[in-house]
Order: structure tokens, then sequence, then C-alpha cells
């Protein structure tokens, strides 16, 4: 089965290039960058401060638009597409778990759960979600105020409305940055265990190589390019290649 | 500079955006005040100067010395004097000329057929005096009246009625007279006295047509002597005058002149004015507290930082009051500017609509620089001092916390005060209404239950949303919800922002329940005491209008359609002590016509020296069928008559009745204000109205009205009060909604990281739009919901204590086309207020809300 889906492509970037700014203080966060995200594989992204990991994501999930080359979710092109059509693809087709203020303050879980569902009107599947909001263990918390929760379960709320709308690809940008680490343990065994069981795609930006050990594959990059993938990775790897790309050679 | 002030002015730069609203509040208010307040003191020195110039030829005036005031007017009737006088002043050594004025109401027809003026401003006819210097109109055009039928008219109410020199049209005295105008003329230089129609008539014309026996004037004009000044002019007239008429100097005579207009007019109107801008200024509190408690709200990080650096509760406060001053006096300052600007330009303006309005420089007293200024710097910054105190006690360790559900607001304590405080007010109104009949007590009650009512709010807010947005979440899904639940995250907020609209739809409620009920009343009056068919009248209001002819209701009688035709005249005397309005009639058609109620006596032989008298007036002197009681005519002749019948309804009928025989000795310029017209058995109101109408057009062509049109009509002034009134509260309802839009815009930035949130998770622009719209359609509704409740109370209380306090009985009534009215408007002021703040949240870019820290 993994084979079989790893052979379609859920994300992916060719000759991604972002400058900021213009003139002398123009900066390349991305530089000519071409990956794929596999369907129903758990990728992590990952690279020193400053290596335009983040902007991958943006780029990749339609929240930023490229300065040129291409981002495709499954077969649709994001630069041929206008704000709105852009808007309802990220309702649709993706998801996303924040590194913080993920839940809208005045909706209870069950209600920021299912918002992107409810943006678009449709009742989603009841069973999927009903399977979910088991999955992440806040069935006893449906009716709570975001208030009322722990950072993370805050964190698995987030990550149950990710997949509320089984999107073709979830997007999660440090998702356990703002969590003590066995929240942020719970968090990630999550993440991992939908990929696994559901045969969703996760692509997460961490710069916490424990954190990026729980992904099946790690992409590094550097200086804006993608400079290596690596998988089945394990943390003390990941830290022995991050270690070389902070030291440049 | 001190510390706090520094941090104030830094503040203030980088987010001028937030004050952009308080400004404009205050800016607003105070402009309002400062142009009403330059307004009435230009207009004030403006008359003064017209009159000074047009009677500065006039040294003394000679008159009767009594004048009989009945209530409601301003300048009594006095009794006019022998003009056999003039001859005798002229003899007086010190005289350049003397000259009758003979005075009278006249309405001039314009070329249209329509009676020109009459709705407010007197029309006036008198005698052409020759001597231009005694006369204050000067001839423009033409020149003076010299045979009978010729007169001269004031340029003004020419143009107004688009008559020409030549033109030969009606003159309502009230007698229709065929006049030929030979002359325009000017008043102080000016078309006219303001809106005021002048006639002038050769004297024999004048003593004729205004006058109930030749040879009398209401005054007479002298002119001195080269040398021989005002003062002494009159001390050397006072000697030869008769007893009962005195004389006083030209000066004094124009002083009273614009007095009169000061306290018929422009007090009013000054009143009025000021009145709006006090509501105008308190919705304006509302805003500017709103936006100095949400300021100091989002930064709670900012304040707790420097509390931690060392800045004591003083210094924090301080700055904020600092802000809040500098944004007082700028927007003060400008506000007056922008007032001045406003009385300037309704200067230019009022030419323009017909109003002369005299040139001279624009008259800026101290009050008029220094109240505005100071009322606009003292709401600014007492509305700002409860946010200031709240910003000096934040704790240094404030937690650095997510904007959530904010419960504030809705404690116990303050839904128990709220609950007292209205109770109490609702006691203090009934007891004030019901039991013991009190304006002050039910005005005291009245503000309370708006204190209450601000009270209450936030405590409210929350049910109210709750149920006026219930329909919200089914029409438009999450979009509705999330507008709802955003509606109900700050209840003091909402409460606040709403309370603005509150009052300002509170007071537009309570004028158009009041109006309402005014017609209403009307309505009831005529229908209860008008048994007639038709009713034959002059429309006018105030003091325009001459009435109608005496000769107009024995004309209609005579038609054969006819049952009864009885006309209502007018005459004034001083009973027991106080001047009184008399009903002069044919009695016995009276009650044929009328339904007086419980008639006590015989109406028919009233005779010479008969009255009849409303039960009520009759208690109140001790007065039985049959006793005497004594009237004091204008004359100055006084004559005891005999109570013969006593009656119920004084509505339409009035207090006194007198037969026309009892009032001709004593008479002036004869009018009758009302003929009632009742039809013989079988003849339809159609045909009568028809016969009534041809005989009408003899007599000046009055309007004829079914008892259901002239009920209308006799309510035609309140509408033209109710849209002044809407149109001043106007500036109280932009105002409000100014707050809204604030309010959501500093919402709509402290939650920017949430909206890009749900534009993340993909709501589209036009949701995100829709969702600002609807919060803010919300609260208004609840401002207005409030307002419609506070405002139809308020006004249910002013009609039930105006019926205890008055004579008249007052009916109420609830207009509900025009509520709904105002309650679509409050909704629309509501989603106009959102569509900045939504077109911004929209604009904003995703990436950057979800990076903001």
């Amino acid at each position: 089965m993994t084979t079989m889906t790893a052979a379609r492509t859920a994300a992916r970037v060719v000759d991604a290039v972002k400058v900021y700014g213009a003139g002398d203080t123009a900066v390349r966060a991305l530089d000519g960058v071409c990956v794929d995200f596999p369907a129903g594989r758990f990728t992590a992204i990952m690279g020193p401060s400053g290596s335009g990991k983040s902007t991958l994501m943006h780029c990749a999930a339609g929240l930023d638009t490229l300065t040129s080359g291409s981002a495709w979710i499954g077969g649709t092109d994001l630069s041929s597409l206008d704000d709105r059509r852009l808007t309802l693809l990220r309702r649709d087709r993706v998801g996303f778990v924040f590194q913080a203020f993920n839940l809208v303050p005045t909706l209870t879980v069950a209600e920021n759960i299912t918002l992107p569902l409810d943006l678009a009107g449709t009742r989603g599947d009841q069973e999927w979600i009903d399977a979910l909001i088991d999955v992440v263990g806040l069935r006893d918390r449906l009716h709570h105020r975001p208030a009322e929760l722990s950072g993370g379960q805050q964190q698995r709320v987030a990550v149950a409305r990710a997949f509320a709308g089984r999107p073709d690809v979830v997007f999660a940008d440090e998702p356990t940055g703002n969590l003590d680490s066995r929240s942020g343990e719970e968090v990630l065994g999550l993440l991992g265990r939908t990929v696994r069981h559901t045969a969703r795609t996760v692509v997460m930006v961490t710069h916490d190589p424990v954190a990026a050990a729980h992904a099946d594959e790690v992409v590094f990059l550097a200086d804006g390019r993608l400079v290596d993938r690596m998988e089945s990775p394990t943390p003390e790897r990941i830290l022995d290649r991050m270690k070389a790309l902070e030291v440049p050679s | 500079m001190n510390a706090s002030v520094r941090l104030s002015l830094a503040s203030l730069r980088a987010h001028r955006r937030r004050f952009a609203g308080t400004f404009l509040a205050v800016f607003l208010g105070v402009a309002f005040l400062a142009g009403t307040l330059v307004m009435g003191d230009t207009l004030r020195a403006s008359f003064d100067s017209l009159f000074g110039n047009a009677t500065s030829g006039t040294d003394a005036v000679v008159r009767s010395a009594d004048a009989i005031t009945t209530p409601g007017e301003a300048q009594g009737v006095r009794q006019p004097v022998d003009t056999a006088l003039v001859r005798k002043l002229e003899a007086v050594p010190g005289v350049a000329a003397a000259a009758p004025n003979i005075q009278g109401a006249g309405q001039l027809v314009g070329a249209n057929g329509k009676p020109i003026g009459g709705q407010g401003p007197p029309t006036l006819a008198g005698n052409w005096i020759t001597d231009p210097e005694l006369n204050p109109y000067r001839l423009a055009e033409g020149r003076a009246p010299r045979a009978s039928g010729e007169v001269v008219v004031n340029r003004g109410a020419a143009e107004k009625g688009g008559l020409h020199l030549g033109d030969t049209t009606t003159l309502r005295t009230p007698d229709p007279v065929r006049v030929t105008i030979v002359g325009l003329a000017t008043f102080g230089g000016e078309d006219g006295m303001a809106q005021v129609t002048f006639t002038g008539m050769t004297r024999s014309d004048a003593e004729k047509y205004l006058t109930a026996r030749p040879g009398q004037a209401a005054s007479i004009q002298v002119r001195a002597a080269p040398g021989v000044s005002q003062r002494d002019l009159v001390d050397r007239l006072t000697p030869v005058l008769p007893k009962g008429v005195e004389a006083i100097t030209g000066q004094e005579s124009a002083q009273e002149n614009t007095d009169a207009i000061s306290a018929r007019f422009l007090s009013v109107f000054t009143a009025l004015l000021l009145v709006f801008s006090g509501v105008a200024l308190l919705v304006a509190t509302f805003s500017i507290h709103n936006t100095f408690a949400i300021v100091v709200a989002q930064r709670t990080r900012e304040n707790a930082l420097l509390r931690a650096l060392g800045a004591a509760r003083r210094q924090v406060a301080a700055s904020t009051l600092a802000e809040a001053t500098v944004v007082a006096v700028t927007a003060s300052a400008a506000g007056l500017a922008g007032g001045i600007g406003i009385a300037a330009g309704l200067q230019a303006l009022f030419p323009a609509i017909g109003f002369p309005f005299p040139d001279g420089n624009l008259v800026i007293g101290a009050l008029s620089l220094l109240l505005p200024l100071a009322v606009g710097i003292v709401v600014c910054v007492a509305s700002a001092l409860m946010p200031a105190v709240r910003a000096g006690r934040t704790a240094p360790l404030a937690a650095l916390r997510e904007t959530s559900v904010d419960t504030s607001g809705a404690s116990r304590t303050r839904a128990v005060t709220g609950a007292g405080l209205l109770a109490l007010a609702v006691s203090l109104t009934l007891t004030g209404v019901l039991l013991s009949p009190s304006l002050w007590l039910a005005g005291c009650g009245a503000a309370l239950a708006l204190a209450a009512f601000v009270v209450l709010g936030p405590v409210a807010s929350t049910t109210a949303v709750r149920l006026l947005g219930a329909p919200l979440d089914r029409l438009r899904g999450v979009t509705g919800g999330l507008a709802r639940r955003n509606a109900l995250r700050s209840p003091k907020r909402t409460a606040a922002t709403a309370s603005a609209l509150m009052i300002g739809v509170a007071v537009v409620s309570l004028f158009t329940v009041f109006g309402a009920s005014l017609k209403a009343t009307m309505d009831q009056t005529v229908s209860r005491s008008f048994a007639g068919d038709v009713a034959v009248s002059t429309p006018s209001f105030g003091a325009g209008g001459s009435g109608l002819s005496p000769a107009l209701a024995p004309a209609v009688q005579r038609l054969p359609d006819v049952e009864t035709a009885v006309g209502l005249g007018r005459g004034v005397a001083e009973v027991d002590g106080r001047g009184r309005a008399l009903t002069v009639t044919d009695p016995a058609a009276l009650a044929r016509t009328f339904d007086l109620g419980d008639v006590q006596g015989d109406l028919r032989t009233l005779g010479t020296d008969g009255i009849a008298i409303t039960r009520k007036e009759a208690d109140r002197q001790d007065l039985t069928l049959g006793a005497t009681t004594r009237l004091t005519f204008t004359d100055g002749s006084t004559k005891p008559f005999t109570v013969r019948a006593l009656y119920d309804q004084s509505e339409l009928a009035g207090d006194y009745v007198i037969t026309r025989a009892a009032w001709a000795p004593h008479r002036t310029q004869d009018a009758d204000t009302l003929v009632a017209v009742t039809f013989r058995d079988g003849v339809s109101t159609a045909d009568g109205r028809a016969a009534v109408e041809k005989v009408a057009a003899h007599y000046g062509n009055p309007d004829v009205q079914t008892r259901s049109e002239y009920a209308q009509s006799s309510a035609g002034g309140i509408d033209m009060m109710l849209t002044l009134v809407y149109a001043l509260l106007a500036l109280a309802v932009v105002i409000a909604l100014l707050g809204i839009a604030n309010t959501l815009t500093l919402a709509v930035h402290e939650r920017t990281r949430e909206l890009g949130l749900l534009r993340a998770v993909g709501q589209t622009r036009a949701q995100l739009r829709a969702m600002v719209r609807w919060e803010s359609v919300l609260v208004a509704a609840f401002g207005t919901a409030g307002g419609l409740g506070l405002g139809a109370f308020l006004g249910w209380v002013l009609v039930k204590a105006s019926d205890g306090a008055s004579d008249s009985a007052f009916a109420f009534a609830l207009p509900p086309a025009r509520l709904a009215v105002v309650a679509l408007v409050g909704l629309t002021a509501g989603a106009l207020a959102g569509l900045r703040p939504a077109r911004r949240a929209a604009r904003m870019d995703v990436l950057r809300a979800i990076a903001t820290e």
C-alpha cells in the first residue's frame, strides 16, 4: 500500500525562487528549489534559521506566492489561481497546523475541528470526523473553548481540524515549538500515526531533530537551496547532518 | 518634556488611525455647538442692525401703555391710539413730523393663486407712511400708493409670489381686497424683514380694511427736529399725551422689536440646536470612552512593561490622559474652526433659499469661543478618565494573554445596580405621570431610565445579541455564527458601542412617538368635538396668515345645501386679571356644529352681556351659572358679563365664548379662524363642498376641508418640526456610526492573528467581510432595539406628563410604520459602519497576520 501511494505526489515545487525586497536589499529566500512531497508520507523540512524552510512551506501551501517557478498541490498549479481560488483550495484540499494561535477563541473544540467544512458549507464525513476525535482523544472536551485547554490539547485540536476535510496534504509549521517535550511527543506521535493508519500526507517544518525523526523522510535546506534528503531518520543522524550544515565547508 | 508626555505623543503618532474616530466625534460635536452659538449671535446682531437701519428715522413712538397678553403669545395686543393725536403732536416744539402707523394682518395671494407666507413669520399690512424718514420701508422701485387699491409690497414677498410691478392680486385682510402693485420696497436695505411680508396701502384704505373704525392707529411715529435728542423728544411729548398713552424712544422701540423676534424665534431656534448638540456630545462621550478603553486594553502588555521598568501608576495613567488631552485640544480647536465655517456657510446659504440675511460680519463672542472649546476638552478628557485609571492599575506582571472572550461587565453587582436603578426610574416616572402629575418627577425618572439602560447594557447585551443573532446562524452559516460570537466577546464594549446609537435612536423615537401622539390628539379633538361636515380655514402656522372674512360664514349659510355655517372669531380680554382668548361666534350655531359636551344653562341667551365658560375655568374662578365676572378689553373698558352657560369640551371652542354683538364695540381687525359647515340631510359631502368652495373663492380662496383633512392640516406644523428634528439628529446618528466603525476597526486590529488563521484555513475575503459587517449590524441592532424601547417609554412619559400638566387632554399613539423606518435606519447605519472595517480586514495579508505578535 505504501509503495502504491508513494508513486503519487501530494505537493511539489519546481525551480522555486522567492525574493523578498528589491535592489540592494533583495534577499533570495528560495533559490531554485525542486522538491516533491509524496502522498501518504510524513516529510519533515529542516534547516538552520534563515534557510528558507518556512518560506518553502508557505509557498507550497498557497499562503504565499513564488517569484518564479511553480508550486503544485496534486495536479493544480497554484500560480494559476487568484486569491479566491487559492482560498478555496486551502479550504478544501490543504490542512494547517501552526506553531501557536491555531484555534478561534470564540468557537468550541467541535466547531474549531469542523471550521473549514463549515466555511465550505458542507457537513463532511461524520464517521471520519468521529474517528478523528477519538484518535486525538478529545471526546470529553468537545464543548470546551480553546482557553480552557492546555497547550498540548490545543495543538491536538488543530491536528484534528487539519485532517477533518480529508485534505490532500497537511502542512505543519513547528507544531511543537510552543509545547513541553511530553505534549510535543504526543502531537508528533499523533501526526505520524494518522499518516500511517489513514494514508494521509503531512509536511512539517521544524528545527528540532527529535521532532523531525518522527517523519518518514527529512529534506534539508540551506541558504534557499535543497541540500539533502534523508530516509528513515534518527535524531542522531539528523543532528550530525545539521551540524555539518551550520559549519559551511 | 516629561516621560509621560513623550510616551503619549509617540503613541499618538504611531496610532493616528485609532484616534481618527475620537477626533471626528469631538470635532462634529464641537463644530455643531460652536456653529449654533455663532449663528445665534450673528442672527441677533443682524436683526439689531436691520431694525436700527430701518427705524433710524423714527425718534419716538407713541402708543397705548397697556397690552393684554394671552398665554403662549410673546407680544400682547395693544389698544389703538386716536389718529387725531397726530395734529396735537405735530404742534409740540421739537417735532419735525408725526405719522400714524396703522397695522394689521394682510396676506397676499401670489400669481399662482396660493397665499404667500403664513408658515411662521407674520404677514403684515399697513398704511404706507409718506414721510420717508418715518417709514421703515424704502421704495426700491415704482412709486408710493396714491389711489385706493394701490399698494407697495416688500420685494421679498413679491419675488416669492411671482408678483411684479403693475400686477393685480388679492390681499386677504381677511376680506379680499383687489390690489394693484405700484411699488416694491426694501426694509433696512434688505428685501424684507426676514420672512415677514408687508403690504403698504393708502392711509384711507388701511383705515377701511385694517381697523374697526377710521381714526385709529396702532401707534404714531414721531421724528425730532434737528438738535432734539430722542430722550428730549419723549420728554416733550409726554405732557400732551392723554391718559393711557405713552411715548418711548425710537431706540427702545427697535430694541423691543428685536427682543420680540429673539423671544419668539431666535431663542427657541438656538435652544433647540443646543439641545441637539448636547445629544451629539453625549453620544460622542460613549464613542470616545470606548476608543480609549480599547486602546488601553490593547496596550496592556506595553503598560505592564512600563510598570515593570519602574513607571508609577500615576505616570502610566497620565500618559493616557495626556493622549486624550492632545486629541481633545486639537479636535476641539478644529471643531471650533469648523463651527465658524458652518455659520459662514449658512450665512451664504440663507439668501440662496430666500431668507434675507444681512451681509454683516459673523459675530463671534467670547462665549461662542470658550464654551465649545471647554465642552469639547472636558467631554473628551472626562471620557478617557476611567480608561486612564485602569491603565495605571495594570499589574507589572500582566499575563501576556491571547485575546479571547472577556466576560467582564456581566457581573452580578452591575445587574443588581442596574435593575435597582431601572426600578427606581420606572416608579419615579409612574408616580410623576399617574399619581401626582409632575413634569419634574417624570423628567428625573426619564434621566434615571437612561442611566439604567447604560448600566444594564453589558448585562443585557449578551442575551440581546444571542437573541437578535439567532437567525444569523441559520441564514448565514458559520459566517453569521462567528459574527454573533464576536459581538458577544466583550459585553462591555458591545454595550458601550451600542449605547451611543441607543441614545440617538431613543431621542429620534421619542420625538417620533411624541409627534404621532400630538397628531392623534388633534385627530381625536376634531373627531370628538367637530360635528360639522367641512371646515373652511386658512392653514397657517405661528403668527402668519390673516384668517377668514367674517362675511364668509353668513354667505355660506345662505347656500341651499347648508344647514348651519358658523364662524369662530378670536377676541382678547383680561378675565380675572389674566389675558384670555375669547371665542367670538354665534353660540347657538356653535352648539349645533361642535360637541360641547354637557351644556348647563342656555347658549341662545348670551346676548350682549352674557358669557359661556368651560366648567373647568368656572370652577377655577368659583363662578356658577348666573354669577358675574368682569372682562377688561384692549380699548381699556371693563364690562360685567353674566355666566349664562357652562360646557365641558374646550378643545376647538375655547374656554370663553361671547356673541359677536358683545364683541363688536371692542373689536379690532375682524377675522374668523374657522368656519364650520354642516350640510342639510341628503346633501353629499362632495356636492356640499363644491358649493362652499364656490362661495369661498370670492373671499380670498381659503381651503375647504373635510373633517379628516382638517384634522391632518391642523397637524401639518408637527411634521415640519419632526423633519427639522430628524435632520438635526442625523448628526448624533453619524457620531454613533463613527463609534461603531472605530470600535470595529480596533477589534479587527486586535484579532489580526485570528483573522489570519481564518483566512489560512479557507475563509474567503467575501466571508470575512460579511462576518465583520454582520457583527456591526448586530451591535447596531442591539443599540436600535434598546433605543426604540427607551424612546417609546420616554415618549409615553412625555405625553402622559404633558397630559397631566396641561388643560387639554393628550392622546398617546405609537406609529408602527415610522418606528419601523427608525429601526431600519439604525440597522442600515450598522451595515454602513461595518463597511470600512470589513474592507480593511479583508485586505489584510494572510502571512503577515499569522506572523503578527
